[in-house]
């Protein structure tokens, strides 16, 4: 396509701003609306407060924002999170931001096995999108998407899961960042290797060592629908939010870490 | 002196990048210039980067010189590779080691935020500290991107370098990425 063309079809696209300067400008202007993206690391990257700051953004938009929460609850969430300058007790007592603890919606469905196939799969999808269009979410976040496939049986239900949960919330105008934990110097981005090949977008957050010094780095590997660039960025974790600048190179740099 | 040199930076035009060449003798009298004089006049947020001494240690001077701290603030990379004991102090953040130089751009971008409307000098103290722990390359990268990034924000940005200990990389680099050189002398006596 003449770059031109592909400039302009590029301003159509219909985009959820991110909130974070670094990111929507390394997006070139925000996530395509309705697409599904992994946010993928270890421990420790800044997964969840850059999930949180999405969110957050959101709410103060005017978008109403859901956090599903699966690995530990919303109070010790809430208590352990950056205390944002932007952010406002408000958009919570309005109803623009919700938390939801999934085991909440496991005992309300009735789904106490210890591993769950395809019917328990739909169930679930199911009961997350009537949610998503009960109180009109624009922006989800489910935290993390490794600890509901520990239940899963096979990567074949894996991946539906994340497929069809994908497709109905993208119908639905919802742009969703599925949270993926893995290990340091992890060959994919995923545990179960499924969940990379199904999203639209995958951003990477990792651990850089450099002559004994540990950086948070992000790296947009992956993201449908738009222009984006690849290079990996250092992050900072700050109460004005995620700040993000080029990783120096300095004509070479010894690789290691994610 | 202090006057002199404020003078001599008042005329400068928003967004310039200046190397500040002095002898050590220099180096008080160039912190007053700026912090006392300068950035009070042109209503700015000081940042003040240091790399070569504790911030602990100009937080002290500053005191002395009963200059306020309201609007100064300091990205500290150098107390904690000394492993200093000393107690942190509230105008002070801290970067790990003065090799992390993307942290210290994160700090600068940070505190810049925290300034709101007010514009910011950045004052880099200096390149000839930063130098003993960083390769040529990657200050050279280093600094071309912070100057161009502050100088798309207006803000000011001076860097001290220290005569005596300045080597033919170092004046190239400053030639590159500054607008400016100003040569900071003392008052000759007699």
């Amino acid at each position: 396509m003449p770059s031109k063309e592909r400039e302009s079809s590029e301003d159509r696209v219909d985009r959820c701003v991110v909130g974070i300067d670094g990111l929507d400008n390394i997006l070139n202007g925000g996530i395509p609306r309705g697409n599904t993206v992994l946010i993928t690391g270890s421990v420790g990257t800044g997964k969840t407060s850059l999930c949180l700051e999405f969110l957050v953004h959101g709410a103060l938009y005017g978008e109403s924002s859901l956090y599903i929460s699966v690995t530990e609850s919303t109070d010790k969430l809430l208590k352990n999170i950056i205390p944002y300058d932007f952010f406002e007790e408000k958009l919570v007592k309005d109803g623009r931001l919700h938390f939801l603890d999934i085991p909440v919606i496991y005992d309300r469905l009735g789904l106490d096995k210890p591993e769950f196939g395809y019917e328990e799969i739909h169930i679930l999808v199911d009961a997350i999108v009537e949610v998503v269009k009960e109180l009109r979410i624009k922006r989800l976040v489910v935290d993390s998407i490794t600890s509901v496939s520990y239940r899963l049986k096979s990567e074949e239900i894996i991946r539906e899961f994340v497929l069809r949960l994908g497709s109905v919330l993208s119908g639905l105008g919802c742009t969703t960042l599925l949270v993926a934990e893995i290990a340091p110097s992890y060959e994919r981005y995923s545990t179960y290797g499924v969940e990379e090949a199904i999203a639209d977008g995958i951003i990477v957050m990792g651990n850089l060592e450099r002559r004994g010094d540990l950086l948070r780095t992000l790296q947009v590997v992956k993201m449908r629908g738009t222009m984006h660039s690849r290079a990996k960025y250092v992050l900072d974790l700050t109460t004005t939010g995620v700040l993000l600048v080029p990783l120096l190179k300095g004509g070479s740099v010894a690789a290691g870490g994610a | 002196m202090a006057k002199k040199l404020a003078d001599v930076l008042m005329d400068l035009p928003e967004g310039s990048a200046v190397a500040l060449r002095m002898g050590a003798e220099q180096y008080f009298d160039t912190i007053r210039a700026i912090l006392d004089v300068f950035a009070p006049k042109k209503e700015l947020d000081a940042l003040y980067v240091t790399s070569t001494i504790p911030s602990r240690s100009i937080l002290n001077a500053l005191e002395v010189l009963e200059i306020p701290l309201e609007h100064i603030w300091f990205v500290d990379c150098i107390s904690q590779i000394m492993m200093s004991s000393a107690e942190k102090h509230p105008h002070s953040i801290y970067v790990e080691s003065p090799t992390m130089l993307e942290n210290l751009m994160l700090k600068v971008e940070y505190l810049s935020r925290k300034s709101g409307d007010r514009g910011n000098v950045i004052v880099l103290d200096s390149i000839n500290s930063l130098a003993i722990h960083n390769n040529t390359k990657i200050l050279s990268e280093f600094l071309h991107i912070l100057v161009n990034n502050l100088r798309s924000k207006k803000a000011y940005t001076l860097i001290y370098s220290m005569t005596q200990y300045e080597s033919e990389d170092i004046r190239n680099m400053m030639n590159l990425v500054c607008d400016e050189t100003i040569e900071v002398e003392g008052e000759r006596s007699g």
